[in-house]
């Protein structure tokens, strides 16, 4: 928690239009801003702003949590005369020490945009004062005028004034924008590491992808992050699938046997339909399937690997014997399993191979119960569930044949 | 009325808004605040930029205060002249070096090991904010060192209206 009083800089030399539109406009912007960042990074923040040219500095506003009585503030401000930088400096800090809530802590944000008149030994006399009464410093430093007696008058004020590191000072070279530059600093830093940027606007570069899976904020979009980690499970289920495909096929010359079994193990489900048939079926889908994830491996990775599986099945099945004549095994493979299902033709594979692919799809446990458990308010342990599954299941299968 | 008849007001202590002028970062007022943190060698409130240290207090309800305890190493660091106001909370160090204290001490050895030192009762019956001003150490070192403070005393209401619970609640 914080009280802040910004010191402007509303000197002669703030006409000046190395900064766009003028130093002094640039200024005000990021007044703006600052007092937006703070007063939103925590609801008892207050700001304050006062000038430091004039006949003498005056406090236009004291710390108020009201951002739009700051914003109005700077819209009345008038350039005139010059910066009385150590009478600005401390008037701030009684404004400071009479702060309504003595929990929040002082802070001074000052910005110089012309050349500092007093000496460096008085600036180090008034930051010893400050450090004194526990008020943190925020130097902005601009404006090309006496640049290098400002910047080492200001780096000894700042030196003094520092205590556990909670002041700094921003030199922000002309012709950029100065609040842009302010924003990525320290300054527009909350005391303990998080930034105001990022909940404020979100739009900070880099600190949006920070802490979040597909870089999207859940609590902003739940239905697209949802979306997303549907979409991200399945593609894992298709990956893992895809990789006990290929170990079955790398596998010992069996191992057709062993699909063989898989889709008998599948078989069950179908008790109810054409037994024989059905089993036909499956075992003729596993096959196309296997065949179908091993294309797609040994043409290189090439194959569109999200494209749904059952699609490619079926050119997959045509050309079962004219795959890749390199490939042994997969070919000795592929004739046993034929032998061993008999005359089966791979037209009907194919022609069942959408409706068998969503059986597949339903009948792979894991998987299911992996969607199932990412939507919300539904259990997959449920009973009645299970049952409409396995009803589901048996009446695809039926299809198929 | 003597100094030890109170007791330690600890629990009476706004912690949030204590606050410790002048105090180094790594040596706060906790240091020689709070109960564990007082009592260890190793732990100490340290002067920063010079030997003054303003110390606000603030209380969760009016107090009265009997004693006050200020516990340092013996030494050129050690606290000399201890300033107490009352109910002055934005009390600045200006002010505290040219205004009237409500009390003022010059410690000796004895109260440096933790003899309570006898606040005149009836100049603080109804505190809720103690400044206590450490102007200037004995050995006229850079900085001050205090091992402990503890505050002495009793509420001045005997009723805690946080600790008021809601009536007929067993009942129903």
């Amino acid at each position: 928690m914080e009280a802040t009083v910004v010191c402007v800089d509303n000197s002669e030399w703030t006409r000046n239009g190395d900064y766009a539109p003028t130093r002094f406009q640039a200024q005000a912007d990021a007044v703006n801003l600052l007092a937006g960042a703070k007063t939103q990074a925590n609801p008892e923040n207050t700001v304050g702003v006062l000038t430091m040219a004039g006949k003498t500095p005056r406090v236009l506003v004291t710390p108020t949590p009201d951002l739009g009585r700051v914003l109005n503030s700077m819209q009345a401000l008038e350039i005139e005369g010059e910066a009385n930088l150590s009478s600005a400096v401390q008037i701030a800090q009684l404004a400071l020490k009479h702060r309504q809530n003595k929990n929040q802590r002082q802070r001074i944000v000052l910005f110089v945009g012309s050349p500092i008149r007093e000496d460096k030994a008085t600036l180090v006399k008034i930051a010893k004062k400050l450090k004194k009464n526990n008020v943190a410093v925020d130097v902005v430093a601009f404006g090309s005028e006496g640049e290098e007696a400002n910047t080492e008058k200001l780096e000894a004020f700042r030196e003094a004034v520092n205590s556990g590191d909670n002041s700094h000072l921003v030199t922000v070279p002309a012709g950029t924008v100065l609040s842009d530059m302010l924003f990525s600093s320290p300054i527009f830093q909350v005391e303990g590491g998080a930034g105001y940027g990022a909940p404020a606007g979100g739009a900070e570069g880099g600190g949006v992808s920070g802490g979040y899976d597909f870089g999207v904020d859940p609590n902003l979009d739940p239905e697209l992050a949802l979306a997303l980690r549907v979409s991200m499970e399945e593609e894992r289920a298709r990956q893992s699938a895809a990789a006990a495909a290929t170990i079955e096929d790398a596998g010992a010359a069996g191992s057709s046997a062993a699909a063989a079994e898989g889709a008998a193990g599948a078989a069950p489900v179908a008790a109810a339909g054409d037994e024989a048939e059905a089993m036909d079926e499956d075992a003729l889908l596993q096959q196309a399937l296997a065949m179908s994830m091993q294309a797609d491996q040994s043409g290189g990775g090439k194959a569109p690997a999200a494209a749904p599986a059952p699609a490619p099945a079926a050119p997959a099945a045509d050309q079962d014997m004219a795959l890749d004549a390199a490939d042994d095994e997969l070919q000795r493979a592929l004739q046993m399993s034929m032998a061993g299902e008999g005359e089966a033709s791979a037209a009907p594979a194919a022609g069942g191979g959408a409706p068998g692919g969503v059986a597949d799809m339903l009948g792979d446990s894991d998987y299911l119960a992996s969607v199932l458990g990412s939507l919300p308010g539904v259990d997959p342990s449920d009973p009645a569930l299970q049952g409409a599954l396995a009803s589901l299941n048996s009446g695809a299968a039926g299809g198929g044949s | 009325m003597s100094a030890s008849a109170g007791a330690e007001l600890l629990d009476y202590i706004s912690w949030p808004s204590v606050e410790c002028l002048n105090a180094q970062p790594a040596h706060g007022a906790a240091n020689a605040l709070k109960q564990g943190y007082r009592e260890d060698d190793g732990l100490w409130l340290e002067s920063d930029t010079d030997e003054q240290l303003l110390l606000h207090i603030q209380f969760n309800q009016a107090v009265k205060l009997s004693g006050l305890v200020i516990k340092a190493e013996a030494g050129g660091t050690a606290p000399r002249t201890v300033k107490l106001f009352t109910n002055q909370p934005s009390l600045g160090f200006s002010e505290a070096a040219s205004e009237r204290p409500t009390q003022e001490f010059a410690l000796s050895d004895d109260d440096l090991v933790g003899r309570p030192l006898t606040l005149r009762f009836v100049k603080f019956q109804n505190v809720t904010t103690l400044s206590v001003f450490i102007e200037d150490n004995r050995g006229g070192e850079d900085t001050t060192r205090v091992q402990k403070i503890s505050l002495l005393g009793q509420p001045a209401e005997k009723m805690d209206v946080a600790a008021i619970k809601k009536v007929g609640e067993e009942e129903g």
